[in-house]
């Protein structure tokens, strides 16, 4: 009783938030946005469940229920991975601030579980696994309470997953060491990406029934993870043999809560009031008289030196912000490795066009970009107070900020490169040209509306937290339109050149473009000053609150 | 005749809808003076100071700020002043020594004298044991510690202080007492709201006190004394007898307190008891 009460009021009080967020024009066309992204959402989830419901039918009237586990696994894949890689959208609310109240750890779990569900890929992967359910009916009715039953521990063993997942990355990334434990951790996994391309490879030159025989082998290792369980739940259902499809459905619940219980793990020392903050004691350290000097960059003016320096070491101390700055290398790792991809048989879209792997990846490196360019005063918090107490002109502290994401820009491009000649091959020189000045193109008009952005729709957010912070869906919004726009133009200009058969020209006409956007860049950093002071309410009730 | 104020405002106004927060303020703060700017919650002190350094606009009147109209020369004025405002202002994922580091060079220091001073600084404020301790790790009181040491670094002629004294420890009151004082004998300006009345009136040579956005009193301690001597005690909770003539002290031992509640009122119903708490 106490709980529900307790819940109902934490609801209450979510509730009149939103609807006092409404009270400012801001709060309202970020209502706007929200309805416009959830459309988005809501389309791409009943199209996707429309999919897997015709999937499902077809593979059950077809007579392979067997091959469920594939769209199973899909889903599975999009749940954890979609958070991860878009975590603009993702939320994952901080609810210690609740703690402070007689809140039960029952009610508290239970808490942050509804809250995690408010979430796209949580919604998607609902929808779809409703339109797997309703596909698996349409084919034998008799089937659906059984698949209701495998399909909702399905459900809440991604959503498990998820929550936990991020609760433990987050502990991980809180700290120095368990951090640099999980960077080596990463680079393991990255390499282990390597050898499932030679070793698919191996298997791909070998006759059909060798090939066969390793897939044989394979199926009954995916048959014991969660969504090959839930399949062969399902399909033991169909035949019926029960007690091998209780066993599935056992073992399935089995996962639920061997990840339930590694949430409850972290959950319930957030509960207990843990602080993983670095302190170390005071009376272990001698004083520190040291002088340390700041950084010296000659083409940068002290005050600008003094912001890029800042943001370097902001960044280099979040580790959210670095997994997301890694990811395109790590996308470029499966689309390479991954099992579309053999030595032989490269059903891969990279596989037929390597060359437009470079500028792929260039692309995606921006994209990371976007939490960063967006809200550039959004990890500062109250130090945005010190800017406008601080005699620089706002045109600087902006300027310094866009270089140190241009500076990230370059160096991950220069990354991006280098491993796309080591999975694809050395890209074309007129290719790489004309990608750098696609970047020159399509990063000043990033720039520039992200300043704008990060002006008229700022967004308190702390760099050391993981996926808990969603973003102005107003700027998703208006990013999300800008990057249609551009990369509707640079695949314009890149599929003429190659139409064309002369990458030189899509170089040239992206050169002319970047110098149009280098213009409209500069007129925006020129209103920077006057949009600044005429926000500044607006930008410290949103970035000073507590 | 008197010098040019240091601070001086003209009928300086701030309005946020329906609510007038600031209230038409008249200031004028001479150089090196120490000065008070005192009010209950919500009279209008932290909107006030935030007008004077430039972090919110006024709705109508003008400020100057060492000569200097502040709306025009904002970047002028900010190089010569220092603020300590209400969020403290602290970029939390930097060390303490990054941040007055950064300070520093924003506040046009070269590299060498910015880490120097930051080392001073850190060492004066008694925040060196931890060098690697970022600033969100900090406790409050040592937050207001590095704030107040990022305003100054640069040695400003005008030091702004919202609230300098709260969650600060009685030893470090101490040190920051003494560095405001070192100040104002060397010739700077300090103007700081504060609820610890004590202070105030050991620190400051002067005091101005607003009240629902209107200023009610200003001027040196004595002419408070002398100013309230006709005000009747509104405060039933300042003399719970209503004994007035009993309980009024002669306005010469008349203590900032009894002066401040003497002029807002310090209404307090004391026929409403909770009694429901335990």
């Amino acid at each position: 009783m106490q709980s529900s009460y307790q819940l109902s009021a934490i609801a209450w009080l979510r509730w009149r938030l939103f609807v006092n967020s409404l009270r400012s024009a801001r709060g309202q066309l970020e209502l706007l946005s929200r309805i416009l992204v959830s459309v988005a959402f809501i389309v791409g989830g009943i199209g996707g469940a429309s999919l897997m419901g015709v999937v499902a039918y077809f593979l059950l009237s077809a007579g392979k229920p067997g091959m469920l586990a594939l769209p199973l696994w899909g889903i599975s894949f999009f749940w954890q991975a979609f958070p991860i890689m878009a975590t603009a959208f993702t939320n994952n609310p901080d609810s210690s601030d609740l703690l402070r109240f007689p809140l039960s750890y029952g009610s508290y779990f239970l808490m942050r579980m509804t809250y995690g569900a408010f979430d796209p890929a949580t919604f998607l992967g609902c929808l779809w696994s409703i339109g797997i359910l309703f596909g698996l009916t349409f084919a034998k009715p008799m089937l659906f309470p059984w698949a209701l039953l495998v399909l909702l521990a399905f459900v809440a063993f991604n959503l498990l997953f998820m929550q936990m997942i991020f609760a433990w990355v987050e502990r991980w990334l809180a700290q120095r060491r368990t951090r640099e434990i999980m960077g080596v951790l990463f680079v393991l996994l990255m390499l282990s990406f390597q050898l499932i391309g030679p070793l698919t490879g191996r298997f791909g030159r070998r006759p059909q029934p060798q090939m066969q025989r390793f897939i044989e082998i394979l199926a009954p290792v995916q048959r014991i993870l969660p969504p090959g369980l839930a399949a062969d739940a399902i399909v033991q259902g169909i035949y019926p043999q029960w007690p091998a499809a209780l066993s599935s459905l056992a073992l399935l619940c089995g996962f639920c809560m061997i990840v339930g219980y590694g949430l409850h793990v972290r959950l319930l020392a957030q509960y207990r009031g843990e602080n993983l903050s670095e302190v170390v004691a005071v009376s272990s350290l001698p004083r520190d008289r040291r002088l340390r000097l700041g950084w010296n960059l000659p083409v940068l003016t002290p005050p600008m030196t003094a912001v890029f320096e800042k943001e370097v070491r902001y960044l280099l101390r979040s580790g959210p912000m670095l997994i997301t700055l890694v990811m395109p290398i790590f996308i470029l790792f499966i689309f390479r490795f991954g099992p579309a991809n053999t030595a032989r048989h490269s059903s891969g879209f990279l596989a037929h066009t390597p060359n437009l792997a470079f500028p792929i990846a260039a692309a995606y490196t921006l994209l990371t970009l976007t939490n960063l360019v967006y809200n550039i005063f959004g990890g500062d918090a109250n130090g945005i107070q010190f800017f406008y107490a601080c005699p620089v002109r706002f045109r600087k502290i902006v300027l310094a900020k866009n270089l140190t994401h241009s500076l990230i820009l370059f160096v991950e491009t220069i990354v991006a490169w280098i491993a796309v000649t080591f999975l694809y091959g050395r890209p074309a020189l007129d290719i790489t040209i004309a990608t750098v000045a696609g970047l020159l193109f399509a990063a000043p008009l990033n720039f520039a509306l992200g300043n704008l952005l990060s002006i008229y729709s700022p967004k308190r957010v702390d760099y050391s937290k993981f996926g808990r912070q969603r973003a102005s869906q107003m700027t998703v919004l208006f990013s999300l339109a800008l990057q249609f726009v551009i990369v509707g133009v640079g695949v314009s200009v890149f599929l003429l050149a190659r139409y064309l058969g002369n990458f030189w020209i899509a170089a040239l006409a992206l050169l002319v473009l970047a110098g149009i956007s280098f213009l409209v860049y500069g007129l925006a950093l020129k209103r920077i000053d006057a949009l600044m002071l005429n926000r500044r309410e607006t930008l410290m009730a949103e970035l000073c609150r507590a | 005749m008197d010098p040019a104020p240091t601070i001086s405002t003209e009928g300086l106004s701030r309005r946020f809808g329906e609510l007038v927060a600031v209230d038409g303020i008249d200031l004028r703060v001479a150089p090196g003076q120490f000065f008070g700017f005192l009010g209950p919650n919500g009279a209008g002190k932290s909107t006030t100071i935030k007008m004077l350094t430039g972090l919110l606009a006024p709705t109508a009147g003008s400020i100057e700020i060492l000569g200097l109209d502040l709306r025009k020369n904002s970047v002028e004025v900010k190089r010569q002043i220092g603020v300590v405002p209400e969020g403290m202002a602290l970029f939390g994922r930097l060390t303490g020594s990054e941040f007055l580091n950064f300070a520093g060079r924003m506040y046009g220091l070269d590299r060498e004298t910015a880490a120097q001073r930051s080392v001073e600084l850190l060492d004066f404020m008694q925040l060196a044991d931890q060098p690697k301790k970022l600033v969100t790790d900090y406790s409050h009181g040592m937050q207001k510690k590095l704030a107040l040491a990022a305003a100054v670094i640069h040695g400003p002629k005008v030091l702004f202080l919202d609230e300098p004294f709260e969650g600060v420890d009685a030893i470090a009151a101490g040190t920051l007492k003494a560095m405001l004082q070192g100040m104002i004998a060397r010739g700077a300006t300090i103007f700081l709201t504060s609820h610890v009345l004590e202070i105030v009136e050991r620190l400051c040579s002067h005091v101005a006190i607003i009240n629902r956005g209107r200023l009610v009193a200003r001027g040196s301690l004595e002419e408070l004394r002398a100013g309230v001597a006709g005000i009747a005690p509104v405060a039933s909770g300042e003399f719970p007898d209503n004994k007035l003539s009993d309980a009024l002290p002669s306005t010469e031992k008349m203590t900032l307190e009894q002066i401040f509640l003497r002029v807002v009122g310090g209404e307090r119903r004391n026929d409403q008891e909770l009694s429901w708490l335990g």
